[in-house]
């Protein structure tokens, strides 16, 4: 009954009061019920079609005359629902940003005010679906760690509008004031945020790799699936050979078909491929028909993951991969939480310099050449020791870690081979485990807790006694290192080299001396309404 | 080849799962019977059917099935207290420890400045036998910190607790 309120200032939710304060209310760009509505209509033509699918010639008998006309008819209707429901969600949704957080309103029958607070921002993504993309207009994803179905999602906006967004969202996220605030600051009060906001100067970026698509498809026909689809048509061959029948063969179109999509979207969307540094952190741009591009902000990387099959071993191929709150809550997700689809040796190097300017050693090449290949004690590890053996016979040399000043180091995988890297100030818990065999043989694996992702660090069939101690020094590592980890709001912690550096006058912004605080202070939120 | 079995290390000599300057807290011994009260409520039914079952065909082989039951409630009934005997949990001055399991142990270390949250639950059996449990989470869902048993009062504590050192030591993701 409340579908549509008319006065864009006059929101008809009463009974959510706290944001009543906030003014810039926006709408997404009007034509966005257009690029939505069509989802409606293609997800009833997909299920008609599978419906119909089996059987099409009986199908198309009955399609004759009026039938058909009925059929037009009801697929117009449906889209015309469906088109007319993006319509009303479009009028009813709205957004604004205030210093401190994003505001969403969004629902026809239920009212959603979600609200994102700048400071927990994890990554900001623009992702632009084929159908936006021709038309010029972008999504603009937020990711705060919440779980599942926490991120923002703005879509659709103008494509320069949304990079403008993003620029501003992650100033307001480093820590850094309008422009437009300076002047007024230094004189009084910062009451400036009510005044006309002049736009951020989009933070200046540096390309550092790209990956060329031959590499990328050579890649992705090497990874292992496209082995195992050779051995199925062989497989298919053989068998419809045996049995002088074709018709066997066709049982193998299911896993073929699935490992044929597997390459599409393993080469869509490393497509194109560019990573690129700049003062708010990693963006990392990719996909052919959709494009993405990733912002994620200095410190927002909680863990990283460099692998490598059997195959990529030739060529010395790596897949980098990383954990970022937020990101990687789905399986659908894990397209975000690739810094590097297929890295060689030394773009490894970069992708791991990127996350981690500062490995804590001095030869931070001679370590990741070490647990990228090395066995037993090379480059310093600590391994499994030798009656690790019982336990895994074939990878026991390879469990090894090391720890430097800065980051965890494990590695593991004599085939699959794989090198995790944790900075101390992210570790979120740790844990040892010991089943009845390790128990005999005085073994002990350790176990690293991060966020949720594609990385799970952790070093099996360690010393017992060995790990026990791992565990200590690592909980107290860590704890010394978050005491002095860069803040929430990164640009506080190099004191802002930005013209609209606050630092000569401390005056007005007492919470900027507190850094190492949790941001909670409402001390400038005065400049917020 | 037997050699290397035995540890050569001084320091494997030392248990990894009882770190020296911790002193555990163990958990209530009511949880025993708690446990063992959720075994005899599933057991109990089902081993009636099966010995309404055999008595009513009368065939003598149809006795193994209890036989079976009633030896896996045996086995329980060793195992709980046993278990629960090894589960106990640690405060120290940044962290919180946790530990399990006889045959396959596991210790968890929780930083306060880490925690996202502190659930405390008690069901009506847990009620009943006045125990609740404490679960402690952070940003990552591996962490599987719950401490089960603990009196409500002493829950009730550590969870303040928890919170007041977890507010103190707060940090970012």
């Amino acid at each position: 009954m409340t579908s549509a309120p008319g006065t864009p200032n006059a929101p008809g939710t009463p009974d959510v009061e706290s944001v009543e304060d906030v003014a810039g209310w926006r709408r997404m760009h009007p034509v966005t019920p257009a690029l939505k509505g069509w989802k409606v209509l293609v997800a009833v033509l997909a299920i008609g079609w599978f419906q119909v699918g089996e059987n099409i010639e009986q199908a198309i008998d009955l399609l004759h005359g009026r039938a058909f006309l009925l059929l037009l008819g009801g697929i117009l209707l449906i889209g015309l629902i469906g088109f007319g429901y993006s319509a009303v969600a479009w009028r009813v949704t709205r957004f604004a940003v205030t210093d401190e957080a994003v505001h969403l309103r969004t629902g026809i029958l239920f009212r959603q005010q979600r609200q994102a607070r700048l400071d927990r921002l994890q990554a900001v993504d623009v992702v632009q679906p084929l159908l936006a993309r021709l038309v010029g207009l972008a999504e603009l994803k937020l990711e705060v760690a919440g779980g599942s179905g926490s991120a923002v999602s703005l879509a659709f906006l103008r494509e320069a509008e949304a990079e403008a967004l993003r620029a501003e969202l992650l100033a307001l996220a480093a820590g850094l004031q309008r422009p437009g605030a300076v002047q007024v600051a230094d004189a009084e009060q910062p009451t400036a945020g009510a005044a006309a906001p002049q736009p951020f100067d989009v933070a200046p970026e540096r390309q550092v790799y790209e990956l060329p698509m031959g590499r990328l498809v050579k890649a992705t026909l090497r990874s292992g699936t496209v082995p195992t689809l050779l051995l199925i048509v062989a497989g298919a061959i053989a068998l419809s050979i045996a049995s002088r029948d074709i018709s066997a063969a066709f049982v193998l179109v299911a896993p073929l078909f699935g490992a044929v999509t597997y390459v599409w979207s393993r080469i869509n969307q490393g497509a194109n491929f560019r990573a690129a540094i700049s003062p708010d952190g990693i963006r990392l741009r990719h996909g052919l028909t959709e494009a993405r591009a990733q912002t994620v902000p200095p410190g927002r990387v909680q863990a990283i993951r460099l692998r490598q099959g059997p195959l990529w071993r030739g060529p010395d191929w790596w897949r980098v991969e990383i954990n970022v709150a937020g990101y990687g809550q789905s399986d659908q997700q894990q397209r975000d939480t690739v810094l590097h689809p297929v890295a060689t040796r030394g773009e490894a190097m970069t992708a791991l310099w990127l996350v981690l300017p500062d490995l804590g050693v001095d030869d931070p090449t001679a370590l990741v050449e070490a647990a990228m290949t090395g066995k037993d004690t090379d480059g310093g590890f600590t391994a499994a020791p030798r009656r690790a053996r019982w336990v895994d016979p074939v990878g026991w040399r390879r469990h090894g870690v090391r720890v430097t000043d800065r980051a965890l180091v494990t590695r593991s995988g004599r085939i699959w081979r794989s090198v995790d890297v944790v900075p101390h100030e992210r570790t979120q818990s740790l844990g040892l485990a010991q089943g009845p065999l390790q128990r005999r043989l005085g073994l002990a694996s350790f176990v690293l807790h991060s966020t949720p992702g594609p990385v799970a660090p952790s070093v099996q069939h360690l010393d017992a006694g060995v790990a026990a101690a791992l565990l200590d020094e690592q909980a107290e590592r860590a704890r010394t290192a978050r005491a002095s980890a860069t803040p929430e709001q990164w640009m506080r912690a190099v004191g802002a080299p930005t013209p609209a550096d606050p630092d000569p006058e401390p005056t007005t912004t007492p919470p900027t001396e507190a850094q190492t605080d949790a941001p909670s202070t409402a001390g400038p939120a005065g400049a917020g309404a | 080849m037997t050699s290397d079995a035995v540890p050569a290390d001084p320091r494997s000599t030392r248990e990894p799962f009882d770190p020296a300057d911790v002193t555990w807290t163990p958990v209530s011994r009511r949880l025993i019977g708690a446990r063992l009260t959720v075994t005899a409520i599933v057991l109990t039914p089902i081993l009636a059917l099966l010995v309404l079952m055999a008595v009513l065909v009368g065939e003598a082989w149809l006795w193994v099935f209890p036989a079976v039951v009633a030896l896996l409630a045996l086995w329980i009934v060793w195992l709980v207290p046993r278990q629960v005997n090894a589960m106990a949990y640690a405060e120290r001055a940044d962290d919180l420890l946790v530990r399990r399991g006889i045959m396959f142990r596991s210790l968890v270390v929780v930083p306060y400045g880490r925690m996202q949250y502190v659930d405390v639950n008690a069901g009506p059996l847990a009620r009943k036998f006045g125990i609740a449990s404490v679960q402690l989470h952070t940003a990552s869902p591996a962490t599987s910190a719950s401490i089960e048993g603990l009196p409500p009062h002493e829950a009730a504590r550590l969870r303040d607790r928890m919170a007041s050192r977890g507010e103190a030591r707060l940090a970012g993701l």
